[in-house]
Formats: structure tokens, sequence, C-alpha cells
């Protein structure tokens, strides 16, 4: 898996290398969070073994808060070598480390980009796997108002290997920007306690996005064959199961404020295996407005996934509907201090809580820096 | 309570003052180009390229922007009425698109005078400057 991570990594540094000499036009710049958190469920039993619910900050990590003070979650960093060789060629690597995975670095981008004329762009490699409105600068947390924006709108396929052809244009006072892709993304996460590789085959996407000068709307869809093998288990030869995912998202800034929304589905051709997944669809809104340098905000965020056939008979929902108020300091030009305050509760089904308990009933609060270098 | 209250005021009226004193020293932000560059740039065209989102002027020919230094009067000026951002979204906004492959931001090459020479022997150049500081060396396009 990780020499799997390092051959676009090393393919990077050796064209880097080989036109070092040339003095190819050599940029570096890089970003971290530092975020410290815990969920205030302490002596709460909400799971149905007993025991208080976590929160799960980082769905590609699977790291979660609880009751003890944790800086782990929320704290990655990361450093962007890109250089520009001219003619309208780059390459670029993008190296990343999260705290839920004790700060092993991974390669998070590493593409070569080639202008073909003035409005396309043809992008080879891996890249962030574009499903929300935030996938792209998921990582970059100074470029956005929360600490982490809504789990509810976050999966753990992350990661895109493959081509992307982009288009930038305008039309009137509008700019346009659509993107195609296809490829393969792979992953190893923790369900219910058990390591599992998951991802995609034969993903092929679209992304439509378009801004004035106060508004950006973007819509997206994507179809993949999804795969899930816990090793040990009595999945590990199961047939790949083909997924539909779609999103809608919008951005208006009027004046010092500000009000983000997006709405997104998948749906599962089969229910996934003993997991049981079917239908999911989560959603959010949020609204802030900037004081100078202190931006508070507030969000509202819901999630549902229908599961069908769970613990062999089972038809119902599992789901959630959270509160986020928080607020933003930009107290130094290169850097933001945030603190915020989740409330969740768990809307799932009675059918459902008495086989899993309420693990989505859960407030974490959560505060830290974001810094760009 | 009373002169706790007047100390607030004559701070913030002191501290207003400043403000539109420091304001007053900086006239105005003109865009320049080399002398020999004929296009009329619109102000949506300047913004675009300030921006990331045009890589050529209106004729075809390759459009590169340079910025002032972090902290300039002229770059705030820039950025706030030209591009209509504060430094924060500025940076925000180039954080989005330089972690993500879809644009850099304009190269930072120093004060005025050092763009005003840049753009003066390079006709791909955009650059701007306190209007107070063009001369014959380069073709002011817009005056802010």
């Amino acid at each position: 898996m990780k020499t799997k991570l390092l051959t676009p990594c090393l393919l990077a540094a050796s064209i880097m290398a080989a036109t070092g000499t040339q003095a190819a036009d050599i940029r570096f710049n890089g970003f971290a969070s530092v975020v410290g958190g815990m969920t205030t469920s302490e002596g709460v039993d909400n799971l149905a073994g007993g025991g208080p619910s976590v929160f799960t900050a980082d769905a590609p990590t699977q790291a979660r808060y609880d009751d003890d003070l944790s800086f782990k979650p929320d704290t990655n960093f990361g450093l962007q070598v890109s250089a520009n060789l001219g003619d309208g060629l780059s390459v670029t690597g993008q190296f990343t480390g999260a705290g839920g995975e004790d700060f092993d670095a991974t390669v998070s981008w590493a593409y070569i980009s080639y202008d073909l004329n003035d409005s396309w762009t043809l992008l080879a490699g891996r890249q962030r796997m574009p499903f929300f409105f935030y996938s792209d600068f998921l990582d970059v947390g100074y470029a956005y108002h929360w600490i982490r924006p809504p789990v509810e709108t976050n999966v753990s396929v992350d990661s895109l290997d493959g081509a992307q052809l982009r288009y930038q244009g305008s039309m009137g006072s509008w700019d346009t920007r659509v993107q195609i892709y296809g490829g393969t993304s792979d992953a190893t996460t923790t369900l219910s306690g058990v390591s599992v590789d998951l991802g995609l085959e034969d993903a092929v996407g679209a992304v439509f996005y378009m801004n004035n000068d106060w508004l950006q709307l973007r819509a997206t869809h994507m179809v993949a064959d999804f795969f899930l093998e816990a090793p040990g288990s009595n999945q590990t030869d199961s047939d790949p199961v083909g997924v539909d995912f779609s999103g809608i998202a919008a951005h208006g800034t009027f004046g010092d404020g500000f009000v983000v929304a997006e709405y997104v589905s998948y749906t599962f051709d089969d229910p996934v295996y003993a997991a049981a997944w079917d239908k999911y669809e989560g959603a959010y809104i949020s609204a802030g407005y900037r004081f100078g340098d202190v931006t508070p905000h507030i969000t509202y965020s819901t999630a549902d996934q229908s599961l069908i056939g769970f613990a062999g008979s089972i038809d119902g929902d599992e789901g959630s509907e959270a509160i986020t108020v928080g607020a933003r300091w930009d107290f130094h030009p290169q850097a933001a201090f945030k603190v915020e305050y989740t409330t969740r509760s768990d809307e799932s089904d009675a059918a459902v809580k008495a086989i899993k308990g309420e693990p989505r009933e859960v407030d974490v609060v959560t505060f830290g820096f974001d810094v760009l270098f | 309570m009373k002169s706790m209250t007047f100390k607030r005021f004559v701070a913030a009226s002191l501290a207003g003052i400043s403000l539109i004193a420091s304001a007053s020293v900086f006239s105005a932000v003109a865009v320049i180009v080399h002398p020999n560059n004929a296009n009329t740039l619109s102000e949506s065209d300047i913004t675009r390229i300030f921006l990331g989102k045009k890589k050529s002027f209106p004729d075809g020919a390759d459009a590169i922007p340079v910025d002032q230094k972090e902290g300039s009067a002229a770059r705030s000026a820039f950025v706030g009425t030209v591009l209509k951002k504060n430094d924060q979204q500025i940076k925000a906004y180039w954080a989005q698109l330089l972690f993500t492959g879809k644009g850099t931001p304009p190269k930072e090459v120093g004060a005025g005078a050092d763009v005003k020479k840049l753009v003066s022997e390079n006709p791909a150049l955009i650059g701007y400057i306190d209007a107070a500081e063009a001369d014959g060396s380069v073709k002011v396009v817009h005056q802010f």
C-alpha cells in the first residue's frame, strides 16, 4: 500500500530533479492545523454494548474524539512543491500528514498538469476525489470558516488516481469551470473496529461550477463500482457494487455575511454486504458574519443512511441531526484561531437503535489554529 | 464612568482620523502594462487576470500578473478596490486554488518601483502602482 503511494511521488520527484538544472520555477507552500477537542459524553451510555459515543471527525482516517482531550483527529499538515516547466506544463506533489494516522506522510496530490490551451487543462496522476464543495481543499483549514466541514458530507474515499480534464471559461459576469475525471481510488479504514480496504473502480464523474462576484454554484455526478474487503471475514471475495453519487451546493456572499448549503446523495445498486447500506443522504446549511477579524457562524447538518436487510432482516434508517456554533478569529495575516461546539442527536429508527444503541448522540467541543506558510 | 466614556470617544476619534489620514496618503491605484501593449482592458478583464481566471490579454497574447509585496498600501488598495476582497479573503481564495491545482497566485516582485521596471521591460506583464508613480516607461490602462 505504502509503496503504491510512493510511486507517483517518486515520479514527480524524478521529473523535478531532471529539470531542476534548467532553473525551473519551483514553489514551496504549506499549511497546518493544530486542533484539540473532546466530547462531553463522559458517563453517558449511548452504545448498545455500554459506554459513551465518540465523534468521528475525519472519515478517511476514522480519527475520533472521545471524552479525553485529544489533539489528533483534526490536526494535520501539508507541504506542496510545484515546478512550473514553462509552456503550460507543471508538476506538483502535495504531502500531507494527519494526526489520525500518527502523521505518516502520504501523497495526497501528485500530478502533471498541462494547459492544452487558454481554457483546457489536463491533469494526470493522484488528485482529490471532488465529491463535495470542500473536498479539494478539505485539508486546508485556513480556506474555510469551520474547524472541519460538516462530517455529514465527508466520506472515507478521498483520493483519485487517474486523469482529469478541466475547462475554465466565462459567460458575461459568470466564470465557469467544468471538471471531467476518471480513475480509481483505494483506502484503508476501520469500520466497527475492523480494518477494511475499500474504494472505487472505474469511477467516472463530472463537476460543474460557476461563480459571479457574490454567488458560487456547484453540481456533481459520479458513477463507479464500490468495493469493500474485510480481510478474514466472509466479505473478502464479494463483487463490487455499483454506486451513483450526486451533489449540489451553493455559496452566497452578502457584504460581510455568507451562507453556504450543500446536499449530497449516493445510492448503491445492491445493499452493501453486511453493512446493509442502501441510499445515503447528507446536507447542511451554514451562515456566518464577519465582524472585523472575528467571524461567528452557525450550521445545521443532517444525514440519513437507509439500511436494507440489516442484521438479517431490518429495513430502516440510521441518521443524525447536528447544530454547530463556532467562531473564527483572524488574529494574524497567515493564521486563524477557531473554536467550535457541535451537539448531535441520533435520529435512527427504533429497530436500528435496538441493535446499535445511539452512537450518533454526542456533543463535542474543539479549538485550534490553522496556518498557511 | 463619564470620563471613561469620554476617553473612549477621544481614542475612537483619533483612530478614525489616523485611518482617514493614512488612506489619504494613498491617492489612487494605476494598473499598468508595457507601452507597446495595445489592449483595452475592462475592469473585469483586470480582475480575471489577477484572480487567475484568464491567462491572456484580449488580443490573445500571454498575460502575467505581478503583485506588490504583502503589506504595501498599493496592494491592499488594489485587492480591496479592484478584486473586492479583504486580505484574509484573498489569502483563503488563493489557498483554495493553490493546494488543489487550480492556480497559483501572482508572483510578488517588490515595491511599486520594481513593478514599474519589470512591466516596462516585458510586454506580457501587468501590474499596479500608486498613480503618482506612473511615468512614460509604462502605460496606464486603468486608474481606480
